[in-house]
Formats: structure tokens, sequence, C-alpha cells
């Protein structure tokens, strides 16, 4: 709903755009062509006002002419008739008669001009409603010498216009309207003044008259007199009664003051100015000889209406025609926009993680058409990546599962019980592990075998699954190896011959093997490129000296050097792989050798030796040096500490033999008495007895090959715990330890006939131990005392 | 050491008395060569007056079984005493041999 909303909402603003545009346009047009316009329309408004005042004027003008024609022609036939008095009633009557505007007409004389008809003689007529009236007028009541009417013409000497007045006469007939008068003297023959003809108008009629001239609806003439009194004015309450500056005196308007100056000066022209609230253009003219200013009063309004309406029209055009471009536009920019408002709505589907949304492909050339297409387009790539993807996340997880299983494996094959001798007296071990990534290159081991323990440590070049595997290999070599040679120049030898055989990947192994005799402390260890171990003891702390030789798995046939030494009670060796001295904090720096036996000394001053401490004391070292870099490397440690302490010893025989098998009746009653002496049992004593004449006969048999002499030497010795029997001979080497065991479960058929001698010392005995040292054979044969 | 054998039926007594030590055994080799000739039947080892048996002399013992496996025969170690049984039972062959008491 969100998404349709907003669509909408982009075709509307663009045809909003699209129509606010052109609506500035057009209204900028219009304002120009209408600013223009209006002042020629206020031209042509101001033309045609004053064309129809001028008709107006001219109207008024034949009223006024019309007046004094027949006021003349009348004057005429008076003065040809003045002995005809009553013809005087006729002429009065006659001008009314032709003159039907005319309100009335009165042809009054002198006092008592007409010696017969006494002091007054006015003949008057008066147009009543079309009745036309007449009366001779003069009376006591009525004493027109002192009218206006009679006394200006009388006193001017010439015609004139009356300003306008409320002809009454008590006794006579008379008009209820405001009149004006042409009035005129007669003259006699001679030039005397003899009388005055006076002709009215209904200043109502005229200005009836003139106020149908309405060029405007609302427009209306006026016409005022000299005195600025109005003669002409729709609304006749004003007639005679008011001036043009009445209204001035109670608001003072300086327009309307100026208007009536310039209209009682007799000036032409227009002036615009406000009028009962209106905007009004008046123009004005002077009416002819008279005096008179004719005013046309036009509002704004009407002058403009036609502007108006056409303003408006045009307007209203403009919003239609604009409201009409926006529904189209609209129309039109939501049809367009159609395809995106669908594209919208189906990404949405698509973000929702409904990949299969079908997106039909547009045909369409335009930019919605390749937006539509591109969208089509990654959402097919998307659901593909989509698929690689999940198909890597399965491979993965199941890799991940597989990894874990295999580091699992591998941990297991790693010595994992600590401490892992923990009834014997002379040796402690501890080591650990830390793989780099899930799986790691590293290996240790240890175990003891004849009273010897044999141990490794290594590092296989590179890191994870294929470090592993042969890291496997190497392990499971060694103990192979090792079980039937006590050498390590000689396991190492054979090991580099089993891992350097095709070795197509060209992996090695940096491996360090030793092999400690636990009875005498001697070491005997052989290095293949691995990093020499560090030893603190008693004495010090520093680096077993090393040869280097080569790493295994790098050349077929390397003789490997042996090398050894002798472990002083307490001593520990600590070996490492390069994990620990390669060990890089953030700053790539490494934590090197200096750092290591930095450590060694520290301990080694607080005469701790111990294993655990050593390894746990290295690790927190190294861990606080490298901070929060990541593990750059396996990480592998490995101390073996060696604790024997000579006893005091209890008991000490020998018996040296030569190498023939007649002397060993001689070697049975050695045994019994040195047996007898110890307080063996019966059983034990012909157990013991079985046990060295088979190591004896042994040495005969194979350190003395036949037809060779020699002596073997059979030194007993006991202590509180343990009694040793010491066999030495000076024949070629001969280790019986390093033969197979026979398996006692086969059948008698596939049983070997020999091998039966070793495995019954073995059986018999605690530990066995050979070594070879200067040229002699020594075998060690260890029974513990019983208690 | 000292070997008498004594062959009655198909049946042959072996009667082992002394010690067996190395030196004996090579002695006494002659005598279990003989033995091997009646392989095929029944030989019995008669160890009531064995006093001690080495290796070698268990080697003996082991040829004449192997000898008596190939020939359809069967060897009886009859009476051995508490320390030469224990020597069996170290190197398996007690149950490789039929023990008598």
């Amino acid at each position: 709903m969100k998404k349709e909303k907003k669509q909408r909402s982009l075709s509307t603003r663009l045809s909003l755009w699209a129509v606010l545009f052109a609506g500035v346009i057009f209204l900028a047009a219009i304002g120009v062509f209408f600013n223009e316009s209006r002042v020629a329309v206020q031209r042509a408004a101001i033309d045609n006002a004053m064309h129809q005042l001028d008709n107006t004027v001219l109207r008024v003008d034949n009223i006024l002419e019309q007046v004094k024609v027949a006021t003349d022609n009348t004057d005429w036939l008076i003065t040809r008739h003045l002995d005809a008095p009553d013809s005087m009633f006729v002429y009065s009557r006659r001008i009314l008669q032709n003159n039907p505007n005319l309100n009335g007409c009165s042809i009054s004389f002198e006092p008592f001009f007409f010696k017969d008809r006494g002091l007054y003689f006015s003949a008057y007529s008066l147009n009543d409603d079309g009745e036309i009236k007449t009366t001779q007028e003069g009376n006591e009541h009525y004493q027109y010498f002192s009218m206006d009417w009679y006394q200006l013409p009388k006193l001017l000497g010439h015609p004139c216009w009356t300003e306008p007045f409320l002809d009454y006469n008590p006794e006579g007939f008379t008009s209820n309207d405001m009149i004006i008068s042409y009035c005129k003297p007669i003259n006699d023959r001679d030039g005397e003044f003899i009388g005055t003809i006076s002709v009215d108008l209904s200043l109502e009629w005229l200005s009836q008259t003139i106020s149908a001239v309405k060029p405007y609806p609302n427009s209306y003439t006026i016409m005022i007199g000299k005195g600025g009194t109005f003669f002409v004015h729709p609304d006749t309450t004003k007639l005679f009664y008011q001036t043009i500056f009445t209204q001035t005196m109670l608001e003072p308007d300086t327009a309307i003051t100026a208007l009536g100056h310039a209209m009682q000066a007799g000036e032409q022209g227009f002036r615009e100015l406000e009028l009962n609230g209106q905007n009004c253009y008046v123009l004005y003219k002077p009416l002819g000889d008279t005096g008179w200013s004719v005013g046309l009063v036009c509002t704004t309004q009407d002058i403009f209406s036609g502007y108006y309406r056409l303003i408006n029209t045009m307007i209203g055009i403009l919003v239609v025609g604009l409201l009409l471009m926006l529904m189209s536009f609209s129309s039109i920019f939501t049809k367009q926009l159609e395809p995106l408002e669908e594209l919208a709505w189906q990404a949405e589907t698509i973000a929702s993680g409904r990949f299969d949304e079908d997106i039909t492909e547009s045909d369409r050339n335009d930019e919605i058409g390749k937006l539509t297409n591109s969208f089509r387009h990654m959402q097919q790539s998307l659901v593909q990546q989509m698929d690689e993807l999940k198909q890597i996340n399965e491979q993965k997880g199941r890799i991940e599962g597989e990894l874990k299983i295999a580091r699992d494996i591998q941990m297991a094959m790693l010595p994992k019980i600590f401490p892992p001798y923990p009834e014997r007296t002379d040796i402690d071990v501890f080591g650990q592990l830390t793989p780099a990534k899930e799986v790691g290159g590293d290996l240790f081991d240890f175990y003891i075998r004849d009273e010897k323990l044999f141990f490794c440590i290594g590092d296989v070049s590179g890191k994870g699954i294929p470090a592993s595997l042969y890291m496997v290999v190497t392990k499971a070599l060694f103990r192979t190896v090792s079980s039937h040679e006590a050498s390590p120049e000689k396991i190492i030898y054979a090991l580099n011959e089993v891992l350097s055989q095709d070795n197509d990947s060209n992996m090695f192994v940096t491996f360090f093997a030793g092999v400690l005799d636990l009875p005498t402390g001697r070491l005997h260890y052989c290095n293949a490129g691995h990093d020499a171990p560090v030893l603190i003891g008693h004495t010090g702390a520093g680096m077993l000296p090393v040869d280097s030789n080569l790493p295994i798995g790098v050349m077929p046939g390397w003789k490997f050097s042996r090398q050894e030494t002798l472990m002083d009670p307490d001593t520990t060796i600590f070996l490492y792989t390069d994990g620990l001295n390669e060990a890089e904090n953030i700053n790539h720096q490494q934590f090197e050798m200096t750092r290591v036996i930095e450590v060694a000394r520290g301990l080694q001053q607080k005469e701790e030796f111990k294993p655990t401490v050593i390894v746990k004391q290295m690790m927190e070292s190294v861990r606080k040096f490298v901070g929060e870099a990541d593990q750059s490397d396996d990480l592998t440690m490995l101390a073996l500490q060696y604790t024997k302490h000579q006893e005091d010893l209890t008991y000490q025989r020998s018996l040296t033999l030569t190498n023939d098998l007649k002397r060993v009746p001689r070697l049975n009653s050695f045994i019994d008495e040195v047996c007898e002496a110890n307080g063996f049992d019966m059983a034990t004593t012909m157990q013991i007895n079985l046990a060295i004449e088979e190591a004896v006969v042994n040495v005969m048999n194979y350190a003395y090959p036949e037809g060779t002499k020699g002596d073997i030497t059979i030194e007993t010795k006991a202590n509180k715990s343990e009694m040793s029997f010491i066999i030495s001979d000076t024949g070629k080497p001969f280790d019986p330890t390093a033969k197979a065991e026979v398996d006692i479960t086969l059948s008698a058929e596939d049983r070997s006939i020999g091998g039966l001698g070793i495995h019954l010392i073995r059986q018999i005995m605690d530990h066995i131990n050979y070594e070879r040292v200067d040229g002699h054979n020594i075998l060690t044969l260890i029974k513990k005392l019983s208690k | 050491m000292e070997v008498k054998i004594n062959t009655k039926d198909s049946i042959t007594t072996a009667q082992l008395i002394g010690r067996l030590d190395t030196p004996a055994s090579q002695e006494i080799s002659g005598d279990f060569e003989n033995l091997n000739q009646y392989a095929a039947g029944t030989v019995i080892l008669d160890c009531t007056e064995l006093e001690y048996i080495s290796s070698s002399g268990l080697r003996l013992f082991l040829s004449l079984r192997k000898a008596a496996a190939s020939k359809g025969g069967k060897v009886i170690v009859k009476s051995i005493n508490k320390d030469i049984r224990s020597v069996f039972m170290m190197t398996g062959f007690l149950n490789l041999f039929e023990i008598q008491d």
C-alpha cells in the first residue's frame, strides 16, 4: 500500500509540476496582455463615454435651442401684435402646443402696459400633463414684476436662463416641479423694455431626458448650474437644493471639490474619483453659453466590466484547461509509470524472499523498459547466485562438520592425559597443542617402552588439512618405527625414507626425536631441521646444542646425525614449534627466542622446573605478547622433566661368563644365590632365572657370532624398591628389545618358533632397557621388590 | 637332563627328567627328532619330573607340536608343575597343547 501511495504521488507530482509550469507561463502571458489591454480598454471606455457626453450636451443644446427658437418666434409675433392683448394668450398657448416638452410659458408686461387691463398683464399657459391651461396670472398676490425670470432680462437687456426655482402662484395655475426658465426681454419698436417672455422647462423632465442616455448600466448624468447647483441628477431630491459641494461640507473631498471647480470654470475633461464608495470616472463638459456644465458619471466597474468579464472568462478557461491538463498528465504519467509500480511490487515480493517471482520482459525501449529488463536480469542472476551460495553453504557446512571431526580425531591422537605417568617417580611430562586453524600440522608424542621415554615434536610445512594429513602420517610412523627402534636418528631416517618417497606435494616436517634412557638419564636425540629445545635445570637455562640436519621429507637417503647428553636430575627439556618463537603481535613483531629464553631463565631462577608450570608460563607470556592479534600458526609445547634420584644400593654382585652355553648352569646357580639373598620365593627365583638365562643366551647367540669369543658380565644391584640385572657385553650391537613381539594367540601351525625368549623376559621382568654405550651392549632388566 | 622314550601301540611317552635349560635343550634335541617320527600318533610328554624349562626347551615342544599338526597326530603334555604352568601361560602354550594332570 505504501508503495502504491508513493507511486501515485510521483505521477501527481510530475503532473503538478507540468501544470504549474504551464500555469505560470499562461498567467504571465495573460498578465502582460491584460495590463496592456487595460490601458486601451480605459481609453476606449473614456472615448465612448466622452462621445456619449457630447451627445448628451448636444441633446441638451437642442432642447435649449428649441426653447430659444420658440421664444424668438413668439417674440417676433408679440412685437407685431401689441395692440391685441388677448392674442398673447394664444401665443403663450401655441408655444406649449408646438413644444410639448415645455412646461409653461408666460408673456408678461410692464405695469399698465395695456391700459385697459390694469396693473397686471401676464398671459400664462401651463402644460398640465398634456392639458394646456391658459390664464392671466398677475395679481396682487403674485407680483410677477419682482420675479427673477422677469427682472433678469429687464436688467440685463438680453435673454438669459434663470436658476431653478419653484414657480408658485397661490391663485393661479402652478406646477409642483422645479423649473428653469428662458426669459427674453420684449422691446417695443423704440427698443424700450415693455415686458418679458419666459419659457419654463421642468427640471425633472430635463433631468429625465438627459438621464435617459446611459452608456453604461450604472452610469448617470449630472448637470450643474453656475453656483454648482444640481440641475440634473438621478436623485431628484438633490435638484435645486444641493450643490456639487454640499457633500464636501460634511466630509472634505478634494477630488470632488476640484471637479466642482473645474466644472464651474467651464472646463472639459475627465477625472477619476470615488463617489459614494465607488470608483468612478466623471467626464464633464460645459453646456454652450449657459454657464452650466454637464457631467457623465461612469463607474470603473462598468467601464471595465467587459474587460473584467474577459479576464474572468480567460481565467476560467485557464483553470479548466489546467485542470484538464493535470488530469490528463496524471493519467498519462500513471499509465506510463504503471510498469514501475508493478516492478516495485515485484521487487517487494523478491525482497521478502520469494525469488521465483516472475518478471515479464518489457518490450519498451525507454528507460522504464530498460530498468524492467535490467531488474529481470538482476533477479535471474540473484536466483542463480542464491542457488550457488546455497550449494556452497551446504558444502561449507559439510566441510566444517568434517573439519571438526578431523580436529577431534587429530586431538585424540595426541597424548592428553596429564600427568601421564603418575606412578612413576623418574619422569614428568606435560604438552599441549593449540592449532591456528581447525586442524593443524603440529604434532608431539611420547611414550615409554623398555624404560626408555620416546618423544618427538614436529611441525609440518603449511597449515590446515594438507598439513594435518601429513601430521597424522608422521605421528603414526613415529610410533610404528620406534616400537622396534630405539635410536632416534634411525627412527628419523626411517620416517624420512617413507615420507620423502612420492612426496609430490613437497611437504616436509621439521622434527625432533629424543629417546631418554630412564634408568641412567642418558638422552639420545636427533634433530631434523627443528628449533633447538631449551634445557632448564639447576645449573641454568639454555638451548640444547643441535645439528640442524634436514627436515623430514626433503631428501631420501639423508643420514641424520645423532647427539646425546646426560640429563641431570630435575632438569626439564622444553620443546616447542615455531608457533611460539614466531608468534606475532599486531605490529608484526615476533616473540623470538630471546623472549623464550628470558621466560626460561625467569623460571630457572625460581627453581621452577615443573613441565606444567613451564608450559603454562610460556603460554601466558606469549598470549600477553600477542595481545589482540590472531594466532598465526599452530603452537605446540612439550616439556619433559627427568626426576630420577639414585637410591642407595642395598646389594651388589656380579658374574662374568665366557660366551659358552655350558656356562648357563653357573649362571643359574648365581641367580639362585642372588634371589635367595634378596628373599625371592622359589617360583619367582625360577622365573628370574629363566629371564636372565634367556637374555644371556641371546647375547651368546647373537652378539657373539659363532666362533668369536667374548665375555658377558651380569651385574646385579638392589635398592629398597627394585632389583636390577645389568647384562653387558662387548659383542656387536644387538638390541633384543627391538624385536617384534610374538603373537601368543596364534595356532601352532602359524606360530613362529623364535621370539619366545624376549617375550618371556618382558613377561617376567617389570622393566627392560637396552643401551649401546661405548661399544657395549647394555641390557638392564628390573624386577620390582614386593613390599 | 634325561629323556626316557617309551612306545606302546600308537602312543609314545617321553619322560622328561631334570632341568631343561638351554644347554640341556641342545643335549636332548636328538631325542626330540626321534619323537617327531611318532608325531603321526599320540605323543605324551610326561613332565612329572621336569623342574625347569627355558625358551629353547619350549621351542622343542613347539617343533614337535608343529610336526604332529602336519602329520595329524597329537601331543599331550602331562603333569606340569606350577612354575612350568606359569611359563606355559606366559607363552600361550596352554592353548597349543592338550594338558593332562
